[in-house]
Order: C-alpha cells, then sequence, then structure tokens
C-alpha cells in the first residue's frame, strides 16, 4: 500500500492527481476537519460523471442527510450532464431502500407475521407511539420503572435508543438488559429497571414483528442480519453500486464498517473519507476506531496533516484546552510547531471587566459583539456561528430577537421543534377538532379564539374573543353557529366582511362533516383539503404574510405556516398509515384522536432539513455545537454560549440506556465506574472543542453569565478549561 | 477596602495553612470571621492547591455567595492572581446541584431532570393533602375535640384553618424525613411494624409516599430530594467521591451553628478523610433556624469534640460600641445565670464578646451609653410604627450630624415587616425591605401577569388599564403630567370598545372622549400611540408559546438586567408548568404569576444580590436576614412575649393552635412520632411531651435571635416593644429585654 501526504488540494502531486483521476482506484484518505478530503471526493465524483460513469452505478453514503449538500451542489453542475440519478443515501435510507425492493424474499425469513403485506416504516414519533402503547400498562398497572424521575416522552426515546443502539452494533436484543445491569454500580435495587427495559424492547420487537411495523432498530437489523447475507442481495448491490464515494466513515458504525469493508472488496472504485478527529456521534453508535479497519480494504492511504481552514491561533486554544482537560493534544502540537509563536489569546474574546452576571447579558454582550464584527469590520453574517451545548426555544427567540432589533439577519438550526409549538399546526388541530365533534373533543375556548385569529384573515385577537364568545357553543349542535345570527352591536364591532369569512369558514366545516362519514375520516385527508381550499385561499390566515409583530422571530410567515401544515399533513399521513397496520387498533379510538392527542403530548415533531438551496446563509446561524459539527461547516466566527454550563460536558441518555456499554467492544460484565464516566466526558469535550477550532478561521468569542437561566451559578469543566489555558499562558 | 487581620486572625490563618485537617472557630458577632474565612481561602487557593482542584466554601443562604466570591476575588487580585478560579462557593442546595448534575443516571434521573420550583412543590403538596384529607374524613376528629368549641366554630376551622395546618405538617415531617434520608418504603415499614398507633406519622407517611409519586410523574426532584439523592450518589459510588475528594481537598464551611444532618453527613464525606481538610466556623449562640429547618447548633457543637479537631476562638469585635458590646454580654450572662427555666440557660453560651485590643486594626466605635436606648413604653403595635418612623425621620433629618451612617429596623416576621415598610414609605422616607420575597420578584411577576390577564380577557378595560399604568411606569423617558396618565387610566378602564382603539377599522380610535387637553397634549398622544402599537404586537404574539410571548413582552417593558433575567426564568418555568398542566391556557398562567407576585413563598429570584447598606435609606429587615448584616443604627421592635416567648405560663405560642386539643403543636408531635419511629421505639412516644420540648426549643431559638438583633447594631441601639394586635390578650414586655433593663438601670447606677 502506498501512502502519500498531501498538503494543499491544489498541489496534489501528479501521481496523486492521477489517481483521484483514475476509474478503478480504492483510496482511503485521511486527515483534519477542513484539509480538503471532502473536496477531493467532490472532484471523485465529478471526475466519474465525467468519465462518462453510469449514474446509478455510483453511489455517495454519508452518515447524515445534512452532509449531502457538496455532493448535491456538484450533481447541479450542467456540463457534467443529466447527473440526478446518483444516490446520496444514509445507512438507514439505503436499508429501506433494499428492504422495499427484496420483502417478498425475506419477510418471513425475517420473522414478520404477515410477508404478503407491505412493510410499514415507522418514523421517530410513530415508534415512540408505539412503544408508549406497549409500555403505559406495564407502569400504570404494574409500576414499571418506580424510582426512575424521567419524564414520559425521554423514556419512550431511551427504550428505542436501546434497540437502535443493539441493531447498529450488532448486538443481540437479548444481551442489552445484561449489559446494563452488568455495568450498573449504583444501588442493587435499581437493576431490577434494566430487566424492565429488557422485557420492554423485546416486547416491542415482537409487536413489530407481528404487525410489520419497521422502526429505524428493525430497519437496520433486517437489512443487516437478513438481507446482506443474502447472495441475490450482495449481488444487486454489488453489480448496481459499482462506484463507491463514503464521507464521514467515522460517524459510521461497525455495522456499517463491517458490510463496508466486504463492499469495497468487490467494487470497482471506492473514495473514503475519515476525518481524524471525528466521532462526535458516540450516542448514535459512531465509532472511529472501527472505521480505521477500512483503510486494509484501500489501495491507497492519503494522510493530510494540515488543517487549511483553521488559524493556527485558533488551534493553540484547541491545544491548550486539551492540556487542561489532561488530553493527549499531541497531533495538534505536531503541527503548531510549524508556525511562528501561535498564541490563542489574539483570537479568544471574553466579557472584560463589565462582568455579565444574569444571562440575558450575556446575550446583550453577544449580540453587540456579532454588530461590531458585521458593520465595523465587515465580516459576512453567515461566517458567524453561534454555538450552544442545547438550543432551547426561549434561548433561540431571545437572540434572534436581538439581532433581528438590529437588523442582522439571523437563523437557527433546530434538528425538530414539537408540532404543538407551532402555532400553525395548533390552529388545523383546533380546526380538525372543531369538524369533528363526535370525536368529543371539545377545544377550549382560548384554542377556538386563537385558531379563528390565524385562520381568518383581519380578525385580531379583541375580535376573535368577540366572535368566540357569541359563536362557539360546545354544548350545542354544531358546535359553531352562524355568525348570520349574530345581530346588533356585537355584529358591528366584529365587523361584517369578517364574519363572512368565519361564516366561509364554518361552512366548509359543516360540509365535511355531512359529507365524510363518521368512522372514515382520515386527518391528513381533512388538513389537506382544510389548507388547499380554505386557509391558503385569499381572506384566510395561511394566503400571505400576516402582520403579526414583525420583528419576533419564531412568529408566522405564510411560507413558514405552509411548511408547518405539510409537516403535519405528513406527520398524519405516517401516523394513519401504521396505524392501519395495527387490527383493532382503531376500532377503540379514532386514528385522528390518537394523532390530536400525541401533538398534544408533544410526541409529535416538526423536522427542519435544511434545504441544500437555502439562501438564509447569508445569515448568523444559531446552533447547538454538535449540530454545528455534523454540518461540517467553516465560519471565520464562533461564539461559544453559557461556557460555563455544565451542559458543554453533560453525557445525555441517562438513567435508560448507555451509549458506551452498548458499543460493540465493552467487555461485558466490566462495570462503569467513575473513572471511565470522568474520562469519556473529558474526551468528548476535547473532541468538540478540537472539531470546533478545526472549524474556525480567524476568532472565538466566549459568552459567560455568572447565573444561567434557572439563576444557579454554574462553574462547568470548559470555563476552568480556559481559565487554566490563560492561567498558563500568562 | 484592603483587609488588615488581626493577630488571633492571622494566627488562625497560619495554624491551618500549616497544619491542615479538620477545624472548628468559635466567633463571636462582629469578629470578622468572613473577612478571615476568605482571607484564608484566597490563601488555599494560592498555596495549597493543584490547578485541577478548588476550595469549596459552603455558605447558609444565597446572599451569603456573593460577599464571598467578591472577597476571595478581591484577595486573590492582591496577590496578582487571575480571580475566578480554583475556588467554588455554594450553598448545601447549590452544591448538591452540582453533585447530581455530574452523575444524574445513579439517582434514577435523566440529565434534564427539573428541580420543582417551591411553588410548584407547594402546589403539589396542597392537591396531595387535599386529596389525603377527603380519604380520610375522621381524620380531624381525634385532634379537634375541643368541648368549648361550637359546631359553627368547628366548621369553619375545617374549612379556614385545618387544611393550612395539615399542609404545615406534612411539609414539615417530609422534610424531615429527607433530610434523614428516610424513603417512603423504610417508613412504611416502620410503620406496619409498630405496636401502637401514631397517627400524625401515618397521615405524613401516605402523604409523603403520594406526592413523592406525583413529582416522579414530572420527572421532577424538590430542594430536598436534591440533597438527599447528592448524598445518595457519593454513598453508592466511592470512585465518585474519591474524585470529589481529590477535586475538593479544602472544604470551609460558614454559619456552621445552622447545620442540618444532611449538610453535616455530605460534607462529612466529602472531608472526613486522612488527606481531607474541613474548617467549620460557626457560633452556636447565633443559631436561628431550628424551627424552620433541620439545623442545629449541636452538630458545630459536637464537631468541637472531637478528636483530632483543632479548635479556636475568635472573641475580638470591632463592629459595635462597648456599650452595645456589654449588653450582649449582659444576655449572655442572664440567661446563664438567671433565666427562670432552667433548661434555656444553656440557649446562649460564652465565649463573651471582647472589644477589640488597643491597636487594633479594625477597632470598635468610641463607647457611647447615651446611644443605647431600652424603650420601656408599652406601645400599641400602631404606635410602636409611628414612634419608628417619626424617630427615623428625625435622625435623618440631622444626617450631617453622623455623615455616612446606616440605619435598619429590624422586625421579627415578614408581615411585620411590610407594615414597617409602608409607614416609612408613606412618610416619604426612602426604603429598602430585607424580607422574604424580595419587591422585584413581585413586581416583575405581577406586571408580566397583568399582561397575560389582559390578553386572556382582552375585552376587559380594566385588565388593559393596568397593563397601561406597568407599560407607563416603566417608560421614564416619556414623561407625561400625572393627571393626563390618571385620565387616560380611568378612561381605558370604561373603554367599551377595546377593539376600536387597538384595531380601528376606519381611522377612529376612539380617543375623541379623552379630556380635550389630554388630547391635545403631544407627548401624552404619543404615549398612547406607543402604547397602542405594543399591545397590538402582544396581542398578535398571543398564538406563541408561552416563553416566547413572556420574552417579547419582557424586553418591550424591562431594561434592568435583573428584571430581564427573572422574567426568562419565569418564562421557562411557566412553559413548565404548561407542559405539567396540559390543560391550562393564559388563564390559568396569569394567576400563577398573580400567585407569585403576591405571596410570599420563595422564588428562586435575581434579587439575591450582595446587600450593602446604604446611607439615606433605611432598610426594613427581618431579625434573620440581618443575620451577618450591620448599622450603625438599628432599630429592634416588637420585643414582646408573643415574638419572643421564654417558656413561662403567660406564654402564647403560634405553633399551639387555639382550636387543637390540649393546645399540641401537631408538627412537632408529628416530627417526634417520625424520630420514634425511625429509632424503632414507637411506643416511647407521649403525646405533649414533644409541644413542651418544642416550646423550649423556640424560646432558645429566639433568645439567640435577639441577640443576633443586639449585635447587628454599631453605634446606636433603641429597642422597643407593643402590646400586640388588638383581637388577643394584650402582650407584655419579652423577658430577657425585661432583663436587659434591669441590668442597664442597674448599670446606670
Amino acid at each position: 500500500m502506498a501512502t502519500f501526504e498531501a498538503t494543499e488540494l491544489d498541489i496534489l502531486n501528479p501521481e496523486q492527481q492521477a489517481l483521484l483521476w483514475s476509474p478503478r482506484v480504492k483510496m482511503f484518505v485521511q486527515g483534519p476537519p477542513g484539509s480538503g478530503k471532502t473536496t477531493l471526493a467532490v472532484e471523485r465524483l465529478r471526475y466519474l460523471l465525467r468519465q462518462g460513469m453510469p449514474t446509478t452505478a455510483i453511489l455517495v453514503l454519508l452518515p447524515q442527510r445534512l452532509l449531502a449538500t457538496p455532493y448535491y451542489q456538484a450533481l447541479r453542475d450542467p456540463t457534467l450532464g443529466p447527473a440526478g440519478a446518483v444516490d446520496i443515501l444514509t445507512f438507514d435510507g439505503l436499508a429501506r431502500r433494499v428492504i422495499r425492493l427484496f420483502w417478498p424474499l425475506i419477510g418471513e425469513r425475517a420473522g414478520f407475521a404477515h410477508p404478503t403485506r407491505p412493510p410499514v416504516f415507522l418514523t421517530v414519533e410513530t415508534a415512540q407511539y408505539f412503544m408508549d402503547h406497549i409500555v403505559a400498562p406495564l407502569i400504570e398497572r404494574e409500576r414499571y420503572f418506580e424510582g426512575i424521575t424521567i419524564e414520559r416522552s425521554r423514556l419512550l426515546s431511551q427504550l428505542l435508543d436501546n434497540l437502535n443502539k443493539a441493531a447498529l452494533t450488532g448486538i443481540p436484543l437479548s444481551e442489552v438488559a445484561e449489559r446494563l445491569k452488568s455495568a450498573w454500580t449504583g444501588e442493587a435495587a435499581h437493576r431490577r429497571v434494566f430487566d424492565q427495559v429488557g422485557e420492554c424492547v423485546q416486547r416491542f420487537r415482537s409487536y413489530c414483528l407481528a404487525h410489520n411495523l419497521l422502526d429505524f432498530s428493525l430497519q437496520i437489523h433486517t437489512f443487516v442480519q437478513h438481507l446482506y447475507p443474502q447472495p441475490a442481495v450482495q449481488a444487486y448491490l454489488f453489480e448496481r453500486y459499482r462506484h463507491l464515494i463514503v464521507d464521514n466513515l467515522e460517524e459510521e458504525t461497525p455495522i456499517m464498517h463491517d458490510l463496508l469493508s466486504e463492499w469495497v472488496r468487490h467494487c470497482e472504485s471506492a473514495f473514503i473519507v475519515y476525518d481524524e478527529s471525528g466521532g462526535h456521534r458516540i450516542f448514535l453508535g459512531a465509532d472511529p476506531h472501527s472505521a480505521v479497519r477500512l483503510s486494509d480494504t484501500c489501495a491507497y492511504r492519503w494522510e493530510f496533516s494540515r488543517p487549511l481552514v483553521a488559524s493556527p491561533d485558533v488551534l493553540h486554544l484547541a491545544y491548550q484546552i486539551g492540556l487542561s482537560l489532561n488530553r493527549d493534544s499531541a497531533h495538534i502540537l505536531h503541527w503548531l510547531d510549524e508556525t511562528a509563536a501561535p498564541d490563542f489569546r489574539r483570537i479568544l474574546h471574553a466579557p472584560g471587566d463589565q462582568e455579565c452576571r444574569f444571562h440575558p447579558q450575556m446575550l446583550d454582550w453577544v449580540a453587540e459583539q456579532i454588530e461590531c464584527l458585521i458593520r465595523r469590520e465587515g465580516v459576512s453574517p453567515g461566517e458567524i456561528v453561534v454555538l450552544a451545548p442545547f438550543v432551547d426555544d426561549a434561548l433561540r427567540f431571545s437572540l434572534l430577537e436581538r439581532l433581528v432589533a438590529r437588523a442582522i439577519p439571523a437563523r437557527s438550526h433546530r434538528p425538530s421543534r414539537a408540532l404543538w409549538d407551532e402555532p400553525a399546526a395548533r390552529c388545523m388541530l383546533t380546526l380538525t377538532q372543531l369538524a369533528h365533534p363526535h370525536w368529543q373533543m371539545q377545544p377550549p375556548k382560548f384554542d377556538v379564539i386563537l385558531a379563528l385569529m390565524q385562520a381568518v384573515a383581519g380578525l385580531d385577537l379583541v375580535r376573535a374573543w368577540l366572535l368566540t364568545e357569541v359563536v362557539y357553543r360546545p354544548h350545542q349542535t354544531p358546535w359553531l353557529s352562524s355568525f348570520r345570527n349574530v345581530q346588533g352591536d356585537t355584529r358591528e364591532r366584529i365587523t361584517p366582511s369578517v364574519g363572512e369569512r368565519y361564516e366561509v369558514l364554518r361552512e366548509w366545516l359543516l360540509n365535511y362533516q355531512h359529507t365524510c362519514p363518521a368512522g372514515e375520516e382520515m386527518v391528513d385527508h381533512f388538513l389537506g383539503r382544510l389548507f388547499g381550499e380554505v386557509l391558503s385561499h385569499h381572506g384566510y390566515g395561511f394566503h400571505h404574510y400576516v402582520a403579526i409583530p414583525p420583528a419576533a422571530p419564531g412568529t408566522s410567515h405564510a411560507l413558514d405556516n405552509a411548511r408547518v401544515a405539510a409537516q403535519l399533513i405528513e406527520s398524519a399521513r405516517k401516523f394513519r398509515q401504521a396505524l392501519e397496520m395495527v387490527p383493532g387498533l382503531s376500532d377503540a379510538l379514532p386514528p385522528g384522536v390518537r394523532f390530536i392527542q400525541m401533538v398534544q403530548r408533544r410526541l409529535l415533531a416538526a423536522t427542519y432539513l435544511p434545504d441544500e438551496r437555502d439562501t438564509s446563509k447569508k445569515a448568523v446561524l444559531l446552533a447547538p455545537a454538535y449540530s454545528f459539527l455534523m454540518t461540517n461547516r467553516f465560519v471565520d466566527y464562533q461564539f461559544w454560549l453559557d461556557v460555563s454550563s455544565m451542559g458543554w460536558w453533560e453525557r445525555i441518555y441517562q438513567p435508560l440506556t448507555h451509549p458506551y456499554v452498548l458499543r460493540r467492544e465493552w467487555e461485558v460484565g466490566r462495570p462503569w465506574n467513575d473513572e471511565d464516566e470522568f474520562n469519556t466526558r473529558q474526551e468528548a469535550l476535547y473532541r468538540l472543542v478540537v472539531g470546533l477550532a478545526y472549524r474556525c478561521r480567524r476568532g472565538i468569542y466566549i459568552g459567560i453569565s455568572d447565573l444561567n437561566e434557572q439563576g444557579y451559578e454554574q462553574r462547568g469543566p470548559l470555563l476552568r478549561a480556559i481559565q487554566s489555558a490563560l492561567r498558563r499562558v500568562r | 477596602m484592603t483587609f488588615i487581620p488581626r493577630l488571633r486572625q492571622l494566627e488562625v490563618v497560619e495554624d491551618y495553612l500549616a497544619n491542615g485537617g479538620k477545624m472548628a472557630i468559635s466567633a463571636v458577632p462582629g469578629s470578622g470571621k468572613t473577612h478571615t474565612l476568605s482571607y484564608l481561602a484566597a490563601q488555599l487557593v494560592v498555596n495549597k492547591i493543584t490547578e485541577d482542584q478548588e476550595v469549596l466554601i459552603v455558605t447558609l443562604v444565597n446572599a451569603a455567595v456573593d460577599n464571598f466570591r467578591l472577597r476571595i476575588a478581591s484577595f486573590i487580585k492582591e496577590m496578582n492572581l487571575l480571580p475566578g478560579m480554583g475556588y467554588r462557593v455554594r450553598t448545601l442546595h447549590g452544591l448538591a446541584h452540582d453533585i447530581v448534575r455530574q452523575r444524574p443516571g445513579l439517582a434514577g434521573l435523566s440529565e434534564d431532570f427539573v428541580i420543582v420550583d417551591e411553588g410548584e412543590a407547594a402546589r403539589i403538596l396542597e392537591d396531595t393533602v387535599q386529596d389525603w384529607c377527603y380519604a380520610n374524613p375522621d381524620f380531624s376528629e381525634y385532634y379537634l375535640t375541643r368541648e368549648d368549641m361550637s359546631a359553627k366554630s368547628r366548621r369553619w376551622v375545617l374549612r379556614e384553618k385545618w387544611p393550612e395546618l395539615m399542609r404545615d405538617i406534612a411539609r414539615a415531617f417530609i422534610k424531615r424525613a429527607k433530610d434523614w434520608r428516610v424513603t417512603v418504603e423504610q417508613l412504611q415499614g416502620y410503620l406496619a411494624a409498630a405496636s401502637v398507633d401514631l397517627p400524625l406519622a401515618r397521615m405524613g407517611a401516605e402523604v409523603y409516599a403520594d406526592y413523592q409519586h406525583r413529582l416522579a410523574a414530572r420527572g421532577g426532584v424538590d430542594f430536598d430530594d436534591l440533597i438527599r439523592l447528592a448524598h445518595h450518589i457519593l454513598t453508592i459510588d466511592p470512585d465518585f467521591l474519591a474524585r470529589l475528594r481529590r477535586q475538593w481537598p479544602y472544604i470551609l464551611e460558614d454559619e456552621a451553628q445552622d447545620s442540618s444532618r444532611s449538610q453535616e453527613d455530605i460534607l462529612r464525606l466529602l472531608a472526613d478523610h486522612p488527606e481531607g481538610g474541613w474548617v467549620r466556623v460557626g457560633d452556636p449562640n447565633q443559631s436561628i433556624y431550628y424551627t424552620f429547618t433541620n439545623a442545629s447548633p449541636q452538630y458545630l457543637r459536637n464537631f468541637m469534640r472531637e478528636p483530632g479537631v483543632r479548635c479556636w476562638e475568635l472573641p475580638h469585635s470591632g463592629r459595635s460600641q462597648p456599650s452595645i458590646i456589654r449588653l450582649a454580654n449582659a444576655l449572655i450572662e442572664w440567661t446563664q445565670r438567671a433565666h427562670p427555666v432552667a433548661a434555656l440557660r444553656d440557649a446562649l453560651t460564652p465565649p463573651l464578646i471582647e472589644p477589640s485590643p488597643p491597636g487594633d486594626p479594625q477597632p470598635n466605635p468610641p463607647d457611647a451609653p447615651a446611644q443605647v436606648y431600652l424603650v420601656s413604653y408599652a406601645y400599641t403595635p400602631e404606635q410602636e410604627l409611628q414612634a419608628v418612623v417619626k424617630s427615623v425621620r428625625h435622625w435623618m433629618a440631622q444626617a450631617e450630624a453622623h455623615p455616612g451612617a446606616t440605619v435598619a429596623v429590624l422586625v421579627p416576621s415578614n408581615r411585620r415587616g411590610a407594615q414597617m415598610a409602608d409607614a416609612l414609605r408613606q412618610a416619604g422616607i426612602k426604603t429598602v425591605e430585607l424580607l422574604d420575597n424580595p419587591p422585584a420578584t413581585r413586581s416583575a411577576a405581577e406586571i408580566l401577569g397583568h399582561v397575560l390577564r389582559h390578553l386572556s380577557k382582552p375585552t376587559e378595560g380594566l385588565h388593559l388599564k393596568k397593563v397601561f399604568e406597568d407599560w407607563q411606569s416603566t417608560r421614564a423617558d416619556t414623561f407625561i403630567p400625572l393627571e393626563h396618565g390618571r385620565a387616560i387610566s380611568a378612561w381605558l378602564e370604561r373603554l367599551r370598545y377595546i377593539e376600536g382603539y387597538l384595531w380601528p377599522i376606519d381611522g377612529n380610535t376612539g380617543e375623541g372622549s379623552l379630556p380635550s387637553e389630554v388630547q391635545s397634549d403631544a407627548r401624552t398622544a404619543s404615549l398612547l400611540a406607543g402604547f397602542r402599537e405594543r399591545v397590538r404586537r402582544w396581542q398578535a404574539a398571543a398564538i406563541l408559546p408561552v416563553d416566547q410571548l413572556m420574552l417579547m413582552v419582557a424586553n418591550d417593558l424591562f431594561t434592568e438586567p435583573a428584571d430581564l433575567a427573572l422574567a426568562h426564568k419565569l418564562a421557562v418555568e411557566l412553559r413548565t408548568l404548561q407542559m405539567l398542566n396540559f390543560d391550562w391556557r393564559l388563564e390559568e398562567l396569569a394567576r400563577e404569576l398573580e400567585a407569585i407576585a403576591r405571596n410570599e413563598r420563595r422564588f428562586m429570584g435575581f434579587s439575591e444580590t450582595a446587600y450593602e447598606p446604604r446611607p439615606g435609606e433605611v432598610t426594613v429587615a427581618t431579625m434573620h436576614r440581618a443575620k451577618g448584616l450591620e448599622w450603625d443604627r438599628v432599630y429592634l421592635t416588637s420585643v414582646n412575649h408573643y415574638d419572643f416567648p421564654s417558656a413561662q405560663p403567660e406564654d402564647t405560642y403560634i405553633a399551639e393552635p387555639w382550636y387543637i386539643r390540649d393546645r399540641l403543636n401537631l408538627q412537632a408531635e408529628a416530627l417526634e412520632q417520625l424520630r420514634v419511629l425511625c429509632e424503632g421505639r414507637p411506643s416511647a412516644y407521649m403525646e405533649g411531651a414533644a409541644t413542651q420540648q418544642a416550646r423550649l426549643d423556640y424560646a432558645a431559638e429566639r433568645l439567640r435571635l435577639f441577640y443576633v438583633g443586639i449585635t447587628r447594631a454599631r453605634r446606636e441601639l433603641i429597642i422597643t416593644w407593643n402590646t400586640g394586635s388588638d383581637d388577643q390578650r394584650p402582650k407584655g414586655q419579652a423577658l430577657p429585654f425585661a432583663a436587659l433593663m434591669r441590668w442597664w438601670e442597674n448599670q446606670d447606677k
């Protein structure tokens, strides 16, 4: 195997260039972020297309869809011809595709009770629904999980996480409880909780098999254990996808690495990218150590050691923080030695003597600094990112409002947000309840007021209140009475024109009731019609921009409303389809009722997948730090919010699962002790800091407030590490 | 201000730097213990710990945290080092929070566990107790059997008094059980095995079980759980404990006389090992939290007797002028020698306070016996208020006679404090309150509550009027004549067509019906237009989740960082509440804010910053809140035998309601039942004994509170008393006060 050292993308030596542009070559490319690996991978894709390789023969595999942007951009290059058919997939996307294709072959063998019926792929939300269906009676009647203090949705997601981890690492499901139990060092009586975990995940799996439901874990399990070993499937995959491009291999799971090891041997060409400082998705089973195995399957291994983006001063900060955290930072030092006296104090900015005692003061300081960078130094807003360990709605709102007030374009990265928190979704669901009185879900009066206010253009809160007061009669049939019966002073106050619009909406709802027989309603159909036939029309709230607080981010906008409506409809459709697979479930309670209950319990989320054509890249981005890392973006300036927060150091997903104990290499039977806990947290924080530093060109601003949002003083490890670093270089 | 330690303070610090280990410091009031402890902390930070270690300072109340942080930071700066590193100042709750946050899984918690605020905890408890009372209607029979009570009185008591009493009993019971780390299951086991019926403990255990169940369903823990769980985690994971021991090699505990069993146990786990350093500083004479919490000076006293503990005294105090010191010492001596109840003679113990020696860097103010006024006159409560107001006004008018001097009026209760503050303000005197709920918390919650109330019922003129008044009060930059503001308020309150004003269809806002002088004033018109624009914005935002709505409103209304921070916290709290109470809408949330604004419960506010007395204003504080503070002139009020009983036959006690059989103190009886159960001796319970003991404990604590009050004064001290409220028997002068008067008069002779 030949090893090449490349320092800059555009000065690949002729031999390397020749290799990059060879049709049959298998390369393993590793290096720090920003050293040009993905650029090379994209170049490789372009080369394959230029060479006239059939687009269907190329597969780009990525750990998540967010990373697909540069590949899609390349595919849009008109000089490459019609390249749209190149598959850019994630592992589970690939699994779903193959399952659909080969279902008749394996449905029965994989243990599904109805192999002749099509499979139903569950979303995270519908999986939670069915898990809740299984565990709720156990919690209520058998007092399962007593002694655990956790919100229901978190409990469900942790149970599902156990299933997913087992599938991604290839651990038998029956081993999950045993692993968790044997690693537990707390009170012995607590171990029964892990038995309950084991029982719940087994029950869930049986339920899914009995009803042809495939949650994420069963998709992976079915694909890996039942499909991939089939010669027919391998023949299909190996013959169809002869050219593989795999980016961010370190974020993938060992199962995927196993599979790829074999695949690479059979394909004509492979270009595999491995990020040395990655492995951030450890909570999703990422295993960077296992990923390195793939290098043995490739004829060539290129190592890029020099980051092209990050400034030496920024890397010096990462190096110093590494020292504070007692981590091995030698790989950074190796590179820093080549430059002249890097000093992180030149790029690290913190609030000066003016102490930020309170959280909002920190946000003010951040907004001021951003304004200063943009106005005085001419930095593009898209070159600034604000990062926090978590971004909740209150933080998002507070910061974005400050930026909007300064006329700075800003956006936030939200992987998901409960549909119930979307005003447009609440409006549509309230109208759904009104249209289905036989469901006996009378919305509270205030919900009706807000729904009418949003649905009918020109209806303000006061008039909506007055209108609801006179027309909403939940104890009569129909619940909504006609505006035509409203007379005198009240009629004039509401105004006849608004009343007429209300009347049209009401009649539409009544007409729906009359034409749709009870028991045959499909909420997704209803919502689609409501949006298409009424709300999106002139005179109704989703038609065009309604002048709701202009300076308030998060408030409705017509496009946003349409997007939320689409998500709500999609969510309702998937939910209905999943429920239809379980005989008898719909008899007890209409699917529409179950759906609304799920939304109200905040178990259904609107997902926000950024569009690669998104023009808002010119805006300041607020994102959770890990999410930002996974977008693989590079910026001039980063703001780290709340560096004193423990959130930068916390291990999520407790107490019913364990990301490390459920890893493949974990020695079963070994207790997880405090040293393990401490070291993994230190390591995770260090990797995060290094990952961020590699993605920063010019400067890091740290936001500090003495008291967090709750009024607690915090002094988390990140702040302490920075303070130690400062003290060291004084 | 640079701190120059006196000789004894230096000796203590040097001894500790040289020898480490365990040390107890008994410090009289004003002996500079906070300074000494901060100085010691700074020395340890600089000389004794490594980069990844911290000196842990544990204080009693939030208000002291800032004091310590600022002082330590200033000492470290004086040593030319970077402050902010190497030390951590925490209350016990803060420390427990730090510990649990590191390993929540070990306590069965998710990493985003919720700490249920005192208000929510109170509400859960209220619901739990109410359900329990419904299920056990006969329970009251056993304790409400006073023969002289009419059926009508009885019904009234059952409706108005009994539920509250039961809540108080349950709260104290659960708090104590958690302090002793007795679980629900253990308690149920003890009760099942008990040979005698202990009804109060049975009630307590049942409510405790239900309360915990309700908390867990919310994914939350209360403040007491936090401490219990911190201890639990430390005991089940020795590696974690070892790591924390390495991280905090020195623990300095302030106000150790008010340590609780939990605090003692947690700190002992962390510090009581061969390499551990533990310094406990306190003054048993200032232990004043026994009644409200699980604190006891006994923990410190026991510690002082442990082998290997080096004990030091800091007897010198430069705070008060010698006459005040003599008075405080006289109280100790009278208690020791002449208190009529022998069991109370140890309520105050030596050492006596010694004035600072000649040449001391922290000298006392000059002796001025004439500046000590012990007022024997039997004021009514109202007369006492007026007398104090008159005296304060007179004193403040002569500011040039005492430049830079500070003054405080100390009261025994929040209620009396609110009356006193109102009376002072009405007299035009600038007044600062140091009561349970700081005014800032109340007012921010109140203002936001008004807005939510308006949004939940936007057709009510009264609500809109309140919002306008709040809005106007926050517009310091827009001055309009007072009568214009009043006219607008009145107009809004009567406004029939609110939609016409806020959202006019034809451009007619209806403002034509305002008085003409209001309409013609440009500034007033502009203010009104600005107000309309804001309200429209808030109304349009009513569709948003409540946290975002609140943040928007707060950003429009407040400018002070503390108000904004508080609003942020309130916003997050309301969102949590809405998630816990799914059917709540703005109306219920407005009610919640109003409750925070109105009642006396503690809301983790942001106003507990370091308090500094300032000249030109008078501070009204409860004697409890005054601890650790000092003023040049101090009024000590309401020193009668109701607020300061001495276990005498004529004394009455707040914890012994008239309607309870044999005037039992049911809270004390419940705690006693818990104690005998936990000790495995249920048959040792004797009804009434705990009530008697509680009297003694309370009397002892109030005696110490009196001592704390006296020792707040630097130069001038005025002590008054009143005869109590009209509907009760007239109260007499407190016994220790009378004794001091006699002693003082004898001194004069």
